[in-house]
C-alpha cells in the first residue's frame, strides 16, 4: 500500500491562504466604499422624459437664462419647472406641428400637466432651499454641472449629506458674484482670486450651517 | 500544481474584476435605473412637496389650483395704473407711485430684461434675438416653413412708433400680450415688469439720444 504524499505544490497553500485572507477584506471593502456610495448609486441619474426637451438647444445654443423657466428659483425653497404656457410662448409659433412637441400641445389644450419625471431629490426627512443658495452667490452650475451642455438632464451631484458639508465648510472655492449665478461657463477659482472670493463672504455675510437642524427640520 | 487549480484561481481573479468595472461604468455614465437607495430609511414619506403628483385628484396635482378669480392675500386688485398702465381708460405716461425711478430699478431691469425679453428682442432691442434667428431659418427653409412655424419677427424696439409709446402701453404689452407675443403676467413679478419698462425707456432713449443730451452726458 502507497503512502498519500502531500505534493510538493501543497506548500504554497498555507501562504497563498492567508494572502487571500489578507486580501479579500479590502477587496470588500473596497467594492462597498467605491460602489455603494452615492457618487455610484446616486448621480447620474438620467431617466427618459416624456417630452425630448433638450437643455443643449434652449439654455446652450439659444442662450436662455436659467430664470425664463425656472422663475422662481431665487424666490422660494423650490425651482420650479416650468408650465406648459412657459412653452408656448414660443412654440404656437415655432414648429407648433412638431411631432416631438405632441405632448406639450395635448397638455396645453387639455390643461393636464406634463408628467416630468423628477431627476434631484433628496429624502424627504431633509430639507433644502434654493432661494438661500442662489441669493448667496452659489451658481446652478456647482450644483447640477453644465446643464446647458446637457441633451437630457442627468443628476449631476451625489446629493449625499456629505457633498452637502463638504462646501458648508469651505463654500470659498464656489463664491461668485450674485450677478453671475446662471453663467455656466463662469468657473470661480479661474475668474476671481482668493482674496475677491474672501470678500464675497463679508459682502453677503456667508455662515452656511452645519447644525443638523438647518437640514433635517 | 494541478490545472485545475490554476484556472480557478485565475477565474477568482477576473470575477473579481467584474463589480469595480461595472461600478466604474456607472460612475461615468449616467443612464436611467437610478438612484438605488440600498437602505429606504425615510426617504419616501407619505406627503406631498411642491410640485409632487397625488393621484387622489383627478389632475393628479397636490398642489390644487386657484379657483378662477380668486385674489391673494396682499395682492391689490383696485389699482389700474399699477397693475395695468392705465388711467381713466388712458395710457399712463408716469410711472406709478409705487415705483420709485433710479439706477437701482435701471439694473434690475436691465438683468430682467436679459433673462425674459433678450431671446427675441435681442440684447439691445433691435429684433434680432437668438430664437429669432433659429426661428427666421425654420421660416427660410426652401420647402416651406418647417413644422407649421408661423414666425412674426420680435418688434425693434427702437422704431418711432414704439419708441412714441407712453410706459403705460408698453407695460400693459408685457403684462397681457401683445398680438404675436404672449403675455408675462405669469412668468414676471409686478415691479419687475415696471423695472423692465424704466429699462426700456432708457434704451430707447440711448439708441436716440437727442443732441443737446448727449452733449450733457459727456463730461
Ligand atoms: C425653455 C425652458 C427651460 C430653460 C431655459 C431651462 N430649463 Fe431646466 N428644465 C426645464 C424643463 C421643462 C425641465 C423638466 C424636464 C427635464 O427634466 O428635462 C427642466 C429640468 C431641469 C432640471 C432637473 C429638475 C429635476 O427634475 O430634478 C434642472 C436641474 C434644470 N432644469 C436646470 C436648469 C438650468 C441650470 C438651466 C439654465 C442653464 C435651465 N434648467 C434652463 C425647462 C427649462
Ligand atoms: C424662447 C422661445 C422658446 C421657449 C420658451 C421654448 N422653446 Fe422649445 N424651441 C425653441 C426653438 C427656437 C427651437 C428650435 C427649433 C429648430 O431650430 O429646430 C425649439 C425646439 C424645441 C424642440 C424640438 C422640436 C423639433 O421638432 O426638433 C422641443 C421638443 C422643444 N423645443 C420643447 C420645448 C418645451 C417642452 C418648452 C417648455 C419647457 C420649450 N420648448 C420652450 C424655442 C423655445
Ligand atoms: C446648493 C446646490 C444647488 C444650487 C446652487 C442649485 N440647485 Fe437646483 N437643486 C438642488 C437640490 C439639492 C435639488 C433637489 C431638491 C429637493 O429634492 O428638494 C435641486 C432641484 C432642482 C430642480 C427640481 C425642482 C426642485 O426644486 O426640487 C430644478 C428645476 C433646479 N434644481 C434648478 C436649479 C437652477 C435653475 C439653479 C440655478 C439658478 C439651481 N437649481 C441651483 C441643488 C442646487
Ligand atoms: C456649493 C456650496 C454648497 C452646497 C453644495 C450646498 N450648500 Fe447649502 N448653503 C451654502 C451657502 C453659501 C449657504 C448660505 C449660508 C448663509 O446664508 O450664511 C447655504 C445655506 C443653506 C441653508 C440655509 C441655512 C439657513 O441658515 O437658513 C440650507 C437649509 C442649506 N444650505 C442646505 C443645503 C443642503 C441640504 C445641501 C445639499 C443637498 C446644500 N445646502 C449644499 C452652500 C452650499
Ligand atoms: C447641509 C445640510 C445637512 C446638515 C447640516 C445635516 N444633514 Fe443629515 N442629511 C442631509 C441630506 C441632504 C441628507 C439626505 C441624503 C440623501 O437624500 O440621500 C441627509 C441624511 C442624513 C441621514 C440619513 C443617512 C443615510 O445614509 O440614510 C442621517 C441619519 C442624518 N442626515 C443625520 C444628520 C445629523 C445627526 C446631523 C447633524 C450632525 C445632520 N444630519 C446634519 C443634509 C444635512
Ligand atoms: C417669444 C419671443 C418674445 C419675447 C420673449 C418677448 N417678446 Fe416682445 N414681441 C414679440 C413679438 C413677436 C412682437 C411683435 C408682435 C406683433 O407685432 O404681432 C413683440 C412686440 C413687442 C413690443 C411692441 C408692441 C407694440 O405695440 O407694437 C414691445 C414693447 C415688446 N414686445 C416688449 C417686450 C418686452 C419688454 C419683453 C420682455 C418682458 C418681450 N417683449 C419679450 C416677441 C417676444
Amino acid at each position: 500500500m502507497s503512502r498519500f504524499l502531500f505534493p510538493k505544490w501543497s506548500n504554497l497553500l498555507l501562504p497563498g491562504l492567508i494572502l487571500a485572507g489578507a486580501v479579500a477584506p479590502l477587496y470588500a471593502v473596497f467594492v462597498v466604499a467605491y460602489g455603494f456610495s452615492p457618487k455610484t448609486m446616486e448621480a447620474g441619474y438620467q431617466p427618459e422624459q416624456p417630452v425630448p426637451f433638450s437643455h443643449a438647444l434652449h439654455a446652450g445654443q439659444l442662450g436662455m437664462d436659467c430664470r425664463y423657466c425656472h422663475n422662481t428659483v431665487e424666490k422660494t425653497s423650490h425651482a420650479a419647472v416650468p408650465p406648459t404656457q412657459t412653452c408656448m410662448n414660443c412654440h404656437t409659433q415655432i414648429r407648433p406641428e412638431s411631432p416631438k412637441l405632441v405632448e406639450v400641445q395635448e397638455s396645453y389644450k387639455t390643461g393636464e400637466p406634463i408628467d416630468w419625471i423628477r431627476v434631484h431629490k433628496l429624502g424627504d426627512y431633509s430639507y433644502f432651499n434654493h432661494a438661500a443658495h442662489v441669493n448667496r452667490g452659489i451658481g446652478c452650475a456647482s450644483c447640477h454641472g453644465r446643464v446647458d451642455q446637457m441633451e437630457v438632464v442627468y443628476r449631476w451631484a451625489p446629493l449625499s449629506m456629505g457633498w452637502c458639508l463638504n462646501c458648508h465648510r469651505d463654500p470659498e472655492p464656489n463664491l461668485r458674484p450674485v450677478s453671475q449665478i446662471t453663467n455656466m461657463a463662469y468657473e470661480p477659482e479661474l475668474e476671481l482670486s482668493d482674496d475677491e472670493r474672501l470678500a464675497l463672504i463679508d459682502k453677503y455675510d456667508i455662515h452656511p450651517s452645519e447644525n443638523c437642524s438647518a437640514c433635517h427640520r | 500544481m494541478p490545472r485545475v487549480i490554476v484556472f480557478t484561481i485565475l477565474l477568482l481573479g477576473l470575477l473579481a474584476l467584474i463589480p469595480p468595472a461595472i461600478f466604474a461604468r456607472m460612475r461615468s455614465t449616467p443612464g436611467p435605473g437610478r438612484p438605488i437607495h440600498i437602505v429606504q430609511d425615510m426617504d419616501y414619506q407619505p406627503k406631498f412637496k411642491t410640485q409632487t403628483a397625488n393621484p387622489l385628484f383627478a389632475d393628479g396635482r397636490a398642489m390644487r389650483q386657484p379657483v378662477p378669480g380668486a385674489v391673494a392675500r396682499g395682492e391689490v386688485m383696485d389699482d389700474p395704473h399699477y397693475l395695468e398702465g392705465a388711467i381713466d381708460g388712458q395710457w399712463a405716461t408716469e410711472f406709478p407711485s409705487q415705483v420709485e425711478v433710479n439706477m437701482a430699478l435701471l439694473d434690475r431691469g436691465r438683468e430682467r430684461f436679459n433673462i425674459y425679453c433678450s431671446v427675441c428682442h435681442g440684447v439691445a432691442g433691435y429684433g434680432d434675438g437668438m430664437v429669432n434667428l433659429r426661428a427666421m431659418a425654420l421660416m427660410a427653409n426652401a420647402d416651406g416653413p418647417v413644422d407649421g412655424t408661423a414666425w412674426v419677427q420680435p418688434k425693434n424696439l427702437h422704431l418711432p412708433e414704439v419708441a412714441a409709446q407712453p410706459v403705460g402701453q408698453i407695460f400693459h404689452s408685457i403684462t397681457n400680450g401683445i398680438r404675436n407675443m404672449a403675455g408675462y403676467q405669469a412668468q414676471i413679478a409686478t415691479a419687475d415688469r415696471w423695472a423692465i419698462v424704466a429699462y426700456v425707456k432708457a434704451l430707447q432713449l440711448s439708441q436716440n439720444a437727442p443732441a443737446g443730451l448727449r452733449a450733457e452726458a459727456t463730461p
